[in-house]
């Protein structure tokens, strides 16, 4: 379980990605940015999931690249035990990444189908020499694949010869091989099929457990993401909206955003189709090049005012929640901010 | 109707009351592959009355998408070969027609939509040109009459300014945009039986939301049978009236979409309603099915799920079950419910 008095592991403060647009082939100018996240802070405590849920184009998986440094980013912080990472480079982001490993969505195109199993799972040893077992590295492959439930004398053959569910649990073996402190996981179950998942959520429950992992969990599937999460933040178009424990924002959302997110989750009962609220938005996602002014879900809200256009609303606990001891409190991003039940369930 | 230019009166073919609009009987599907004869389908049944909604619920691999392929005259012969069955459609079995008689069924009475719109549109023509082709082909319309009827087309999906768009390409278009094109596209010629293929797997919730409500609306609106094939526990209960679940090319339950979420009398179907997180409520363990779904080269003689069945008995591996009529706690027969489980009452019943 999450230790929120602790020191938390991984701190983002004001996290910023712009994906420059240009124009012209030899005198190449910036046009413009795509703001693909602009000024996201949150914290990951140890042992603690952190469940980042929110529709395609919002940020989330550039959150991800950031936190690895897949990407650089444009501004802000990101800190690891203290130390800001996000301008090491060299040698210094090396002996950093062993601690923070990932786990891909695709479990087709991120094993390198000319590896065997036990070269792909192996190879964090030779990257990372240090921190290799003494001995017998074959050994260590073994108890790996032993661990995420394969049956450790596949270790000679090759992806193709797994299905889908076996393939995410190499991925998850490869990532656990170095010992990391925080494993993040885009979207890793989306691929798989419906009995399958249930299979590796629980893999990934029972390895957290053991090894005390801290797990950032990028997922647009929110039903999956409020069973394996301790807390989860909403994103919507770069920002971060709305940011609580897993009972403030499924049982008590207020910002319209989740809220109409959640009640547009089809619900797994047809029992349920009457008594729940249901909202459904108009239009798409605005273009994250040109996002609009202010609040940025105003263009698809049904509470925007002239205030939401001209005033950016801050992630805050709202002024009327402020001082209230219940999960109602907590921050979200919104002028109108106000609990909504309902929506997640009837 | 007529403002909107949809003629609503069909021609009078229909089937004779009593017929149900599309009845599949008994189907079997066979591929030739590398690794021999893949049996994807293996005597499928069910039947679609107009107005009504049928959910065809399956993982991958379990034949569900063939058999919608087969229906609609679009599966890949060879490698594909159809080796049993009938399929009725108002009557008329589809597999004993000339390829020209089936073509008139094609997108005039039986129309699909597919998962992926964006690889279903042709990149290089426009929106309206391929909406336009729809009563072009079929109806003999000039060019700008196609154009106008798909102006009047995309306003009906609720696209917005759909005048100004109808000579915009797929690309511009956003997948929630995409998906209502190809909804158009099926409902150009006034069809009586809608496929629709995962139609929403590829959007995001919200406008996931959208797109099957505005599916369930005009399918009222034009008393079409439905359908609808896809993986997703909470999109059949949302809009289904009935359920087929389909494991390894088989029909293991079906029955009213009520019943079947309440008290499911099948393990597999059972298993899966376990082993999905609830949004409304927090779980502690998942329940997982283990093991994997079946090759289809090889199928295990008996019970095709027994491997992974919690439930299997030794008759689960020697003898297959066939479908039987699920009955009620006082033992009165449930109609259109039925379980291929030998142990259905215990599955049901606790």
């Amino acid at each position: 379980m999450a230790d929120t008095t602790r020191e938390p592991i991984l701190e983002v403060r004001n996290l910023v990605k712009h994906f420059p647009l240009t124009q012209g082939i030899v005198f190449r100018r910036q046009v413009g940015a795509v703001r693909a996240v602009d000024d996201i802070s949150f914290t990951l405590y140890p042992g603690e999931t952190l469940g980042i849920v929110g529709e395609s184009g919002c940020g989330k998986s550039t959150v991800a690249k950031l936190l690895m440094n897949l990407e650089r980013a444009t501004s802000g912080e990101v800190l690891y035990k203290g130390e800001d990472i996000s301008k090491l480079s060299g040698r210094a982001l090396k002996a950093v990444r062993r601690n923070i490993q990932m786990v891909f969505q695709d479990p087709y195109t991120s094993l390198n189908p000319r590896m065997t199993v036990g070269d792909i799972i192996g190879e964090p040893f030779d990257i990372h020499p240090e921190a290799a077992p003494k001995g017998d590295k074959q050994a260590r492959v073994r108890e790996l694949l032993d661990v995420v439930g394969l049956n450790p004398e596949y270790i000679n053959r090759y992806p193709h010869q797994f299905s889908g569910g076996q393939r995410q649990r190499i991925g998850i073996a490869r990532g656990l091989a170095l010992n990391p402190e925080i494993i993040i996981c885009d979207e890793p179950v989306s691929a798989l099929d419906v009995s399958v998942q249930a299979q590796v959520i629980n893999l990934m429950e029972k390895l957290q457990d053991e090894f005390g992992l801290s797990y950032l969990f990028i997922a647009h599937d929110l039903s999956i993401v409020r069973h394996i999460s301790d807390r989860v933040g909403v994103m919507y178009l770069g920002k971060m909206v709305e940011i609580g424990s897993d009972a403030a924002i499924y049982d008590h959302p207020t910002h319209p955003y989740t809220q109409a997110l959640l009640s547009a989750v089809p619900l797994p009962d047809p029992d349920a189709r009457e008594g729940r609220e249901r909202i459904i938005l108009t239009g798409d996602v605005p273009s994250p090049a040109n996002p609009p002014s202010g609040c940025r879900f105003r263009t698809r809200c049904w509470k925007a005012e002239e205030r939401c256009a001209e005033e950016m609303p801050l992630l805050a606990v709202p002024q009327r929640y402020a001082g209230a001891d219940t999960a109602v409190a907590h921050d979200s991003a919104c002028h109108f901010a106000e609990e909504k039940q309902h929506v997640a369930h009837a | 109707m007529t403002e909107t230019g949809i003629d609503l009166v069909k021609d009078g073919t229909a089937a004779t009351p009593g017929t149900p609009l599309l009845d599949v009987r008994d189907l079997q599907i066979e591929f030739h592959t590398r690794e021999g004869i893949a049996k994807a389908v293996n005597g499928v049944s069910y039947s679609v009355e107009a107005g009504e909604t049928l959910a065809v619920l399956g993982e991958s691999g379990s034949g569900k998408s063939v058999t919608a392929q087969a229906i609609m005259g679009i599966l890949d012969m060879p490698p594909g070969r159809i080796t049993g069955g009938e399929i009725l459609f108002q009557g008329q079995d589809l597999l004993k027609m000339t390829e020209a008689q089936r073509r008139k069924i094609r997108g005039n009475k039986i129309a699909m939509i597919f998962q992926d719109a964006l690889s279903s549109l042709n990149p290089v023509l426009s929106v309206g040109y391929q909406l336009g082709e729809m009563f072009r082909v079929h109806k003999g319309a000039s060019r700008k009459e196609a154009k106008a009827r798909a102006v009047e087309l995309m306003d009906r999906v609720r696209i917005p300014a759909a005048k100004d768009r109808v000579n915009d390409y797929p690309h511009q278009f956003s997948g929630g945009m995409r998906q209502r094109i190809m909804i158009a596209m099926a409902l150009a010629l006034e069809p009586d039986l809608i496929i629709a293929d995962e139609p929403t797997t590829a959007l995001d919730v919200t406008v996931q939301a959208q797109v099957m409500d505005l599916l369930a609306e005009l399918q009222q609106e034009y008393r079409m049978g439905l359908i609808l094939i896809t993986h997703d526990l909470g999109v059949v209960a949302d809009v289904a009236d009935r359920i087929a679940v389909m494991y390894a090319g088989r029909i293991v339950e079906r029955g009213d979409v009520r019943e079947i979420y309440r008290t499911p009398a099948h393990p597999y179907t059972k298993g899966l309603l376990d082993s999905i997180p609830r949004l409304d409520q927090k779980g502690s363990d998942l329940y997982a099915i283990r093991g994997l779904p079946p090759t289809l080269t090889s199928l295990p003689a008996g019970c095709s799920f027994s491997p992974r069945c919690d439930r299997a008995r030794e008759v689960c591996v020697t003898e297959r079950p066939l479908p039987v009529t699920v009955l009620d706690a006082e033992g009165v027969p449930v109609p259109g419910r039925s379980s291929a489980c030998h142990f259905w009452k215990e599955t049901l019943h606790g």
